[in-house]
């Protein structure tokens, strides 16, 4: 008997394994199982540095010159925020990012240079600034400016 | 009666176990789209040649230092798969690699033979081995587009798995066909033939001097035919490698090494050797000697030592106590356990330019194996020994086990990690903003187009939308 209990505590961690396994396993038909595809908005996915994911929505339909909510957690810490994509970029440090959604449709004004360019002043990443300062150099106005990622109640 | 009754049921219950570790295993494999890097020039190259012959001829003066033909052959016939059936390219290529998982977790099964509950309690520790170590995962993650090093971890399996059973008259047969197709693809498919001959030396039943001949023929043909067709070694420089804790690239190792490279290839053996048996150093680099300096260690590099050491402890112990006396005294676990063990310390050698961890692939297969075999014996001694040290035999292998097991877990980890990063590597090709880098050639474009928008197709999930302390328990 003692026999037979040593060795069901030597197999537990991987029988533990293997039912882990099982409903992993369960949930692959519907889309489920362990760390499955993230749902995201376009912005979610510039957030996460999901290029790719955002290239494939903007191939299906989505425009990236709309905001879209970002859960909080990805850009901001206890509130959720509305942010353009390319805001969303600019937030998360990326300049990747920033690049592809400008070769891909997103439009940036004067208006929204100037948010951006304040964004990358809060949220500094040298790669970021020199593609938006190539657009408008010197420094920018940020004075009574509210930022895209700013809490806004 | 009873005996067969608990042989089947525990060998069923091995195999629901494989299965259940396995799927979910396979499925995060196949998420992984086609790689870029490695894979997308074999593939236009596969698919601009005019013939499978020309393709042949000429993947033979693609490289000085590589004699890969059938990485470019199996790239083409893929590709024809693909345009006959209708699949997406990413199904055939990615359904070949799941299927080389598939082959390898079914011949550890029939390698390791589950027949009773002591084999099955021993499988739940050496299964786990299997997949969590850090070898097995780096052979997951590559692909040339095809998985050479999987092709020749399934090819030398196979060949143990053959010296296992009686001999047979078609054995030196198949086995110079899987050495012909491993070293087709790869250099270590070499590891095929130190696999025949280390079963052979051991005496296994299987292998006899028939196939040990035709084998070392065969390997020695190749090696003429190397050096017919110009194709050399490659020299310390040609590659990136570890050396302490810094990683150099390959013009820093031929700098700093080219002028001692008998001490260099040393460390490099030794450090293929000890990466095996103790996780460290990974491709060369001692993570230990890193978190020194940064005055931080992350769990993992402990988690990855600490269940190598046990259970190369554990293989020691075997070692000693059942290899001493000589070889005809041995039984047929003994011969299968110095034959997997001289395959794995063989396996170092190949290290000796540069230390990658896919290159000791094959060794951590049968590192895997000596587990199995290592751990029956000390499972069946339990009931022998007095209850203070059974259950201290017990909390070791418990904790052994817990350790590797969770290292399987993030084998998961590592290939959600690395289909997001090759996914996104996609989108960095054919960018909108850089057409003039677009291939000329129609034909390339359409093949590019084509594996990028199937590519950007594979959803993954963002290492931000998994645990924010994988990376410190899962990747070093």
């Amino acid at each position: 008997m003692g026999g037979v209990i040593h060795r069901l505590i030597i197999a537990t961690p991987c029988a533990a394994l293997a039912l882990l396994g099982a409903w992993w396993s369960v949930g692959l038909p519907t889309g489920g199982g362990l760390w499955p595809p993230d749902d995201v908005t376009l912005a979610e996915a510039v957030a996460t540095r999901n290029n790719a994911e955002a290239l494939r929505l903007i191939q299906r339909g989505a425009d990236p010159n709309r905001a879209s909510p970002v859960r909080e957690g990805l850009l901001t810490n206890g509130y959720d925020v509305i942010v353009l994509p390319v805001e969303a970029a600019v937030a998360a440090q990326r300049a990747d990012s920033v690049r592809m959604l400008l070769a891909n449709g997103a439009s940036v004004d004067d208006r929204e240079l100037r948010v951006l360019r304040c964004l990358e002043r809060a949220r500094r990443d040298s790669g970021v600034r020199e593609i938006l300062d190539a657009r408008a150099p010197g420094e920018p106005d940020c004075n009574d400016l509210r930022l895209p990622t700013d809490r806004t109640r | 009666m009873i005996q067969v009754t608990g042989r089947s049921r525990a060998t069923l219950l091995s195999l629901v176990i494989a299965a259940l570790i396995t799927i979910p295993l396979a499925d995060g494999l196949y998420r992984v789209p086609i790689q870029v890097s490695d894979s997308l020039e074999p593939i236009v190259v596969a698919q601009k040649a005019d013939s499978t012959l020309s393709l042949l001829k000429s993947s033979i003066t693609f490289s000085p230092t590589t004699f890969r033909p059938s990485r470019y052959l199996q790239a083409r016939w893929l590709l024809q798969v693909a345009d006959k059936t209708g699949l997406t390219y990413n199904a055939v290529f990615r359904g070949v690699h799941v299927a080389l998982l598939l082959l390898l977790v079914l011949l550890f099964l029939l390698a390791v033979r589950v027949r009773d509950w002591t084999d099955l309690v021993a499988f739940t520790v050496a299964f786990p081995v299997l997949i969590g170590i850090h070898t097995f995962v780096a052979m997951l993650l590559e692909a040339f587009p095809v998985n050479h090093y999987a092709e020749v971890g399934v090819c030398a399996l196979a060949v143990f798995v053959l010296a296992q059973r009686p001999p047979r008259w078609f054995i030196p047969i198949v086995v110079c066909a899987v050495l012909a197709l491993a070293l087709s693809v790869i250099e270590s498919g070499a590891m095929v033939w130190v696999t025949a001959i280390c079963c052979a030396a051991a005496g296994m039943p299987g292998i006899k001097r028939s196939t040990v001949v035709a084998t070392t023929v065969m390997f020695a043909a190749y090696l003429v035919l190397r050096y017919a067709l110009g194709i050399v070694s490659p020299g310390i420089g040609a590659h990136g490698s570890g050396f302490g804790a810094t990683f150099y690239s390959a013009e820093e190792v031929a700098q700093r090494f080219d002028a001692h490279p008998a001490a260099f290839m040393l460390y490099n053996v030794t450090g293929g050797l000890a990466s095996l048996l103790f996780a460290e150093p990974r491709n060369g680099v001692y993570s230990l000697l890193v978190a020194w300096r940064a005055r931080e260690i992350h769990p993992v590099v402990l988690i990855n030592i600490l269940s190598s050491l046990a259970t190369t402890a554990l293989l020691a112990w075997y070692a000693v106590t059942r290899l001493g006396t000589k070889r005809s005294a041995w039984s047929e676990a003994d011969r299968a356990f110095g034959a997997s063990a001289a395959v794995f310390l063989i396996n170092a050698l190949l290290t000796a330019v540069y230390i990658k961890d896919e290159i000791i692939s094959v060794g951590g297969l049968f590192y895997a194996m000596c587990t199995f075999i290592a751990m029956r014996p000390l499972i069946e001694s339990l009931p022998r020994r007095s209850a203070a040290v059974a259950f201290l035999i017990t909390f070791f292998l418990a904790a052994d086990a817990g350790l590797w097991t969770f290292r399987v877990a993030g084998v998961h980890y590592q290939l959600r990690y690395d289909a997001f990063k090759i996914r996104n590597d996609w989108v960095e090709v054919l960018r909108e903003d850089k057409q003039d880098d677009w291939p000329h050639d129609r034909r390339e474009l359409a093949l590019t187009r084509r594996l990028r928008g199937e590519a950007l197709e594979r959803r993954t999930t963002s290492p931000s939308f998994m645990p924010r302390w994988g990376d410190r328990y899962w990747v070093e």
